[in-house]
């Protein structure tokens, strides 16, 4: 449990002093026009969409990573547990001010869940009313893509969905992660 | 003291970054360890030709420090890392991130530890100039490398201006 505690206050500390912020709202809005243009260049397939804004978030959090260690210095986890409280309690911590929650666990700790209570990408959201986004569409997706890509920069190829979003009525917002392997050094090709 | 070289390779393997500052010197021409295209000299130094490229030179010092790095882990366990090694002639100064950017530095062999430095280029220069930039690519595929202005005029600056 200390180990947990002690994660979190790391979290806190860089939040308050090397974190430079910015307007809640702005990334808020910003965000969801993404979405909205996406939804229009998609024509609607919230499917498309969804794989998108996984892509994209892929391609951040390959970048979004190395910002991470140079801010928390933080080592190597030890095992798939400590990673994701290092997940919740200092990388959601410090780059969107939430603790999701991790519960959930597989007993081979491989899988588990976030639960967050407050998502700061979809305030003022509400999903359209074609009948359809609030089934196929998941809003904050691109969350997925961030943890997918940083996780693969430090060697571990995970999985990560939504199983569920207070936006389409649940009543949680639910994201699942599983480990599918950690990832071998890459050798250098063989010299011709 | 003096930087005699600086090279950066991605997770791939890959050299992504490297910069000589000094015209190689004769005397640590033989820097690598000697191979049988680059047969020694009876003083072990200094009059060979060299016919090794700066590739080469990269691709000697990553076959070094990945064979070191893993050799040094089996003995210490998964964490253990090495920071540094010196022959008579040069020394070599590590750091490797968790993302597996390796980051080295040769120096003269007087050099204090540049554990730090390194550490310093990895994150005000590195992770600022080139991977926050967005429209540098996040890899760097096929020898294209970090090609980016103000990462190489700050890496000069640091290394003049702070390390000498």
């Amino acid at each position: 449990m200390s180990s947990s505690t002690k994660v979190s206050r790391i979290g806190e500390e860089l939040w308050k002093t090397k974190i430079d912020k910015v307007n809640a709202e702005l990334v808020t809005l910003t965000y969801g026009t993404i979405v909205a243009q996406l939804c229009q260049d998609y024509d609607g397939n919230y499917h498309d969409v969804n794989k998108q804004l996984e892509k994209m978030g892929y391609n951040i959090g390959m970048r979004l990573i190395e910002d991470f260690l140079a801010k928390s210095n933080a080592g190597r986890c030890a095992n798939f547990r400590e990673t994701a409280d290092m997940i919740s309690k200092v990388g959601f911590k410090i780059f969107l001010n939430v603790t999701p929650t991790v519960t959930n666990w597989t007993s081979d700790n491989n899988q588990f869940s976030l639960i967050f209570d407050e998502n700061p990408l979809a305030d003022f959201v509400e999903l359209p009313d074609d009948g359809r986004a609030q089934d196929e569409l998941w809003f904050s997706n691109i969350l997925c893509g961030v943890l997918r890509g940083s996780l693969e920069m430090v060697q571990m190829q995970i999985e990560a969905h939504f199983v569920s979003d207070v936006l389409r009525g649940d009543d949680t917002t639910e994201m699942r992660v599983s480990l599918v392997r950690y990832i071998e050094d890459e050798m250098p090709p063989e010299d011709d | 003291m003096a930087v005699y070289s600086f090279y950066i390779f991605d997770r791939h393997a890959e050299c992504v970054y490297k910069r000589r500052w000094l015209p190689r010197p004769a005397s640590i021409a033989g820097k690598s360890r000697p191979t049988s295209d680059t047969p020694t000299v009876a003083n072990g130094l200094a009059t060979m030709p060299s016919t090794r490229t700066t590739d080469d030179d990269a691709k000697l010092i990553f076959g070094t420090v990945f064979s070191l790095r893993n050799m040094v882990r089996k003995l210490g366990g998964e964490d253990d890392n090495f920071v540094t090694y010196r022959t008579s002639q040069y020394r070599l100064h590590y750091y490797e991130t968790p993302t597996n950017i390796k980051f080295v530095m040769l120096t003269d062999t007087k050099s204090p530890s540049m554990r730090v430095a390194l550490q310093q280029i990895y994150i005000n220069l590195y992770v600022e100039y080139v991977v926050k930039n967005p429209l540098s690519p996040a890899e760097h595929p096929g020898g294209l490398g970090v090609d980016n202005e103000l990462f190489e005029q700050s890496l000069e600056q640091f290394v003049t201006r702070v390390l000498s």
